[in-house]
């Protein structure tokens, strides 16, 4: 028995809602009974893409980010569903049932992922089936991951290292991460580089005009001082820290000889230009 | 699910509305398509399909959809139209059009397209088999839109060129032969949601998944910047000045390949001399972009092999755009990136079989030159722009709405409409289009939706065909490819067989030539060898022949590119011109030079403190082809609202609020966008996306869709094209400024 999963790689989704329409083909007004009634036409997004643009000035970052029923381990939407609408399959997919969970709006609101959608016509919660039904017939792929022109969305059996979720999953080793960790729901959707908060900034030296500061160490460091991190500026004097916590404090160190130490202190409540810092020669 | 076929065709023009190429596979069951894949057989999309192609059967049967012929009853405006048969459709354009053409000569009809879609095959055989010159864009301010960097590439080089990437091999990225560019220069362009003129977006991401890297040229922040080893933020319409600057520091620097500058271009000396006063530091006032990343950009380019650029629409819509579009062009050239594995790589049509006539050349050979010149004699603007006169049968926008309007010098009195809503649309100066449009005696729309130019002009509407019900075939670069229909929507018709069919009743000599639409495909195809269906029926695509002009590489080398056989290219010194010969005949300046936008901060700094914001408007969604799709729900959900772009500065300094309503204003109107607020564009510029109607609203005069009240165009001027005739719409630098609207309700 194969363990399906859906790896999403954000660097590479270029936010083209292709995945979007492609669910749409599939299921919008087509029964695929009994793991789906059909989409209705309008307010649905089983799969719906987020965009996220952050940052300022020179320094800004521009992701997509595909949201869909994260097929859970331990289900939110079950604990306010009767018994037998929500199952997990042995393969993994979470089915909410056309015909058991008719009249069940609650788990619209139970999911923390808010990716269950209320059909009024139908009466029924609706949400992501991983296209169970063409698999059940023998595809081997879904309709997002089939569509995804650049690969960032992708399907397989988690148990089969050939397959296309397995090789993701093992060229991002160490840079995977669920999404919204903090709902502790144990997703089989597994992402890779989701945005981040970051620190970034350019470096200029007070007595030598335009020239970029290359070259230059600079230091992160946590609200105690403790260093994180140091890189050194690019040929332009820039910086970044990627990937950094949301809302915690930080101090960042600039040093080179013969000049003055700099050190702000940054709240990272989102992602911070903090524009030109100017060396000044000692 | 069972089908009852599976048709693999073309995506091109009805459907996603794109410039196309896509293969295609459509399921159908009961006669009717009920899913869309893209072909993963297929060299050109390799299996990729976009969310327009996915929402091709919500288009296709659309319940506002027109499926049969229609004919105004009420008065302009009024929106009432009755169901009419083909016949006295037909009947009823050819009557009136007789007699129009009696009293007042054929050129009195304006034959308008929107852009590069499955058209100027249909429209320019019929617009010539009637008599008329005046084939146009109509609206489209400078014709800017690839017209004038196919002018400055044809001027320069001979011949046109594009990013390689491996499009023109059946292998792809495969191909032994092929390098992928270890440099691209996105040149304002948003590839991935835009695929402009015969070129899939996607494939510069599938080069940077092999290594690309990028220098982005943008005044907004796109995934591509922000995926740049460098991300120059320009201002708009400098395009020209920056590469001067390039062109500047890669000579002084002598970064330029002096081997191929040597041996296969003329006029290094004058580009030298030109682009000396074009310093980095100059240049960096200009653009707003800082004079060291103009010279590491430049190097960073200059050095990297091979290199290559991809280039979008902003570049026509530079002031003097043709000027502009030479400059990059000189830059590709001074580098030695032409026509090499991952440089640009010279593009002509597969064998090279075009749909319809394309160049002044290739008209000659169709219609000879006397009939070619006859047409020049009336053609409006060719008396006074030497390129539409030379370069390609347009006639000049700017100066035909003003003919319109003023009769001078002879008289208009008609326009057939096709593929282009004009006044949703490409129409700078939208209440200049509408007046003239108004004067009209008649007016001929063929459509799939009613929208602000059927509503406000039309007097027939014929319904047109989406791509999965007509028989075409599409020439643009490679693959040469046809198109095969799946289905029938009501008593839709292709525009091919609505215009050939017209043609023929003008012109009985192209019906002795051509009795049926596959007679006149096979001939068009006849280069190949193979007929129409023969193509359909081997798989429905070529790539071009191996040692054929219209495969890569080196062909400069090999005496492939000349008429004569001779190594070099098709210029009048067989080689490169740095300096043009053709401009320098044409009495233009045979060297690029920059020119401010007609309202900027240095060309009219009285007016930019009173509008001191840039509109750019045409930011691509990948939901939307221009003024497509807004009636589309699964489209229209992904990108639900009329917007603009504002950074939080200006925002905060105007007291906007993100999802606010706002006023955008300048001395030609005002209209009303939804801020969204977003670090992705420069303080010192909005973005307001193009195409906005409001299908959902009333259609009828005064409202039309609501193009009033959102349409950016009616803030754009007409009249601001560069003296070549081509290029400078002012639909990227207009000044503008931003408020809070007041009681704006949804």
């Amino acid at each position: 028995m194969a363990r399906f999963g859906i790896g999403i790689d954000i660097e590479k989704c270029t936010g083209c809602h292709s995945c979007f329409l492609a669910c749409k083909d599939e299921f919008v007004g087509n029964d695929h009974l009994p793991t789906a009634a059909a989409q209705p036409h309008g307010g649905h997004s089983w799969i719906r893409v987020k965009e996220v643009e952050q940052g300022s000035g020179t320094k800004v970052k521009v992701d997509y980010v595909p949201v869909l029923c994260q097929h859970c381990n331990s289900l939110a939407c079950a604990k306010v569903a009767p018994e037998g609408a929500v199952y997990r399959r042995a393969d993994g997919i979470v089915i909410i049932d056309p015909v058991k969970a008719k009249g069940c709006k609650a788990m619209v609101d139970a999911c923390p992922y808010g990716v269950v959608y209320w059909n009024q016509d139908a009466d029924l919660p609706q949400k992501c089936t991983m296209c169970a039904h063409m698999l059940d017939a023998g595809e081997k792929t879904t309709r997002c991951a089939e569509v995804c022109p650049t690969g960032a969305l992708v399907f397989g059996d988690l148990d089969d290292v050939t397959s296309p979720v397995s090789r993701m999953l093992a060229e991002k080793a160490g840079k995977l991460e669920a999404l919204k960790p903090e709902f502790g729901t144990g997703p089989s959707v597994c992402y890779s580089g989701l945005p981040k908060v970051f620190i970034a900034g350019e470096v200029l030296f007070s007595n030598r005009g335009s020239e970029c500061a290359s070259g230059v160490k600079v230091v992160l460091k946590d609200a105690t001082g403790k260093k994180i991190e140091e890189t050194l500026t690019d040929c332009f004097g820039d910086f970044t820290f990627r990937d950094l916590e949301t809302n915690e404090g930080y101090v960042v160190n600039v040093e080179h000889v013969g000049y003055a130490p700099l050190e702000l202190a940054v709240r990272a409540f989102a992602s911070q230009n903090l524009g030109e810092l100017v060396l000044k020669a000692k | 699910m069972k089908y009852d076929k599976v048709v693999t065709t073309t995506a091109w023009s009805p459907g996603p509305g794109c410039h196309g190429g896509c293969g295609v596979k459509l399921f159908v069951r009961d006669d009717k398509v009920v899913r869309v894949e893209g072909d993963e057989n297929h060299p050109f999309s390799q299996g990729r399909a976009c969310p327009r192609l996915l929402a091709l059967t919500q288009y296709m049967y659309h319940p506002e959809r027109i499926t049969h012929p229609l004919k105004r009853v009420g008065p302009r405006g009024s929106g009432e139209f009755v169901r009419i048969s083909w016949d006295e459709a037909l009947d009823t354009i050819e009557a009136r059009l007789r007699e129009i053409k009696d009293d007042y000569g054929p050129e009195s009809v304006l034959f308008c397209q929107g852009t590069g879609r499955d058209i100027g095959g249909p429209i320019s055989f019929l617009a010539y088999s009637y008599g008329s010159p005046n084939w146009i864009q109509l609206g489209l301010a400078g014709h800017s839109c690839y017209t004038p960097r196919l002018g400055a590439m044809m001027a320069t080089q001979g011949d046109y060129a594009v990013l390689d990437a491996a499009q023109f091999s059946p292998q792809r990225y495969d191909d032994p032969e092929y390098r992928v560019p270890e440099v691209i220069v996105i040149w304002a362009q948003n590839p991935a949601p835009g695929c402009p003129d015969g070129f899939f977006g996607h494939w510069i991401v599938d080069c940077m998944k092999r290594g690309s890297k990028l220098i982005v040229i943008d005044p907004r922040w796109t995934w591509f910047s922000a995926k740049a080893e460098m991300f120059l933020q320009i201002r708009p319409g400098t395009d020209g000045a920056l590469a001067l600057a390039m062109i500047n520091v890669i000579i002084s620097e002598k970064l330029y390949d002096e081997k191929f500058v040597s041996e296969w271009t003329v006029g290094l000396d004058e580009l030298r001399e030109r682009a000396a006063e074009y310093t980095p530091r100059r240049v960096a006032e200009i653009t707003w972009i800082p004079e060291a990343d103009i010279i590491a950009a430049a190097r960073m380019y200059a050095k990297a092999k091979p290199a290559a650029i991809h280039w979008g629409v902003p570049v026509d819509k530079s002031p003097e755009g043709t000027t502009v579009a030479q400059a990059i062009n000189h830059l590709w050239c001074l580098t030695g990136n032409l026509d090499v594995p991952g440089g640009n790589v010279i593009a002509r049509p597969a064998y090279g079989v075009t749909t319809y006539p394309f160049s002044t050349q290739e008209m000659h050979a169709l219609y000879g030159e006397d009939f070619v010149n006859r047409l020049n004699e009336k053609r409006i603007g060719a008396k006074e722009y030497a390129m539409v006169r030379n370069f390609r049968g347009w006639a000049q926008p700017d100066v035909a709405v003003e003919q319109m309007i003023s009769g001078e010098p002879y008289p208009i009195k008609a326009c057939w409409i096709q593929t282009s809503n004009v006044l949703g649309g490409q129409a700078a100066d939208t209440r200049l289009h509408h007046e003239a449009l108004k004067k009209m005696d008649f007016v001929v729309v063929a459509d799939l939706f009613h929208n602000p130019t059927t509503m406000a002009v039309a007097d027939i509407v014929l319904p047109v065909a989406s791509l999965a019900e007509k028989e075409s075939f599409r020439s643009w670069w490679a693959p040469l490819q046809v198109i095969t229909p799946a289905v029938q929507v009501g008593e839709c018709r292709s525009d091919w067989e609505i215009n050939f069919e017209l043609a023929k009743r003008f012109n009985p000599e192209l019906g002795k030539r051509f009795p049926t639409l596959k007679d006149l495909f096979d001939d068009r195809l006849k280069p190949t060898g193979m007929s129409y269906d023969e193509l359909r029926d081997a798989g429905g695509w070529m790539m071009p022949p191996e040692n054929s002009a219209s495969r890569p590489y080196r062909r400069h080398e090999r005496g492939l590119l000349r008429p004569d056989g001779k190594p070099g290219f098709r210029t009048p010194s067989g080689k490169i011109e740095f300096a043009s010969q053709s401009y320098a005949q044409w009495g233009l300046d045979p060297l690029p030079y920059f020119s401010e936008p007609p309202e900027s901060e240095v060309r009219t700094p009285e007016l930019l403190a009173k509008y001191p914001l840039v509109m750019v408007s045409g930011r691509r969604s990948s939901v939307f082809f221009h003024s497509e799709h807004r009636n589309i729900p699964w489209l229209r959900e992904c990108d639900p609202d009329p917007i603009v772009e504002i950074h939080p500065s200006v925002a905060k300094a105007n007291g906007i609020e993100d999802g606010a309503w706002v006023t955008i204003e300048n001395d030609r109107g005002a209209i009303r966008r939804k801020a969204k607020v977003t670090p992705i564009v420069h303080p010192r510029i909005v973005s307001v996306p193009h195409g906005w109607w409001l299908p959902e609203t009333e259609g009828r005069e005064p409202n039309l869709f609501g193009i009033w009240d959102v349409n950016c165009n009616v803030l754009v001027p007409m009249g601001t094209q560069s003296k070549s005739g081509y290029g400078g719409g002012a639909y990227k630098t207009t000044l503008v400024r931003v408020r809070a609207a007041e009681g704006r309700g949804e």
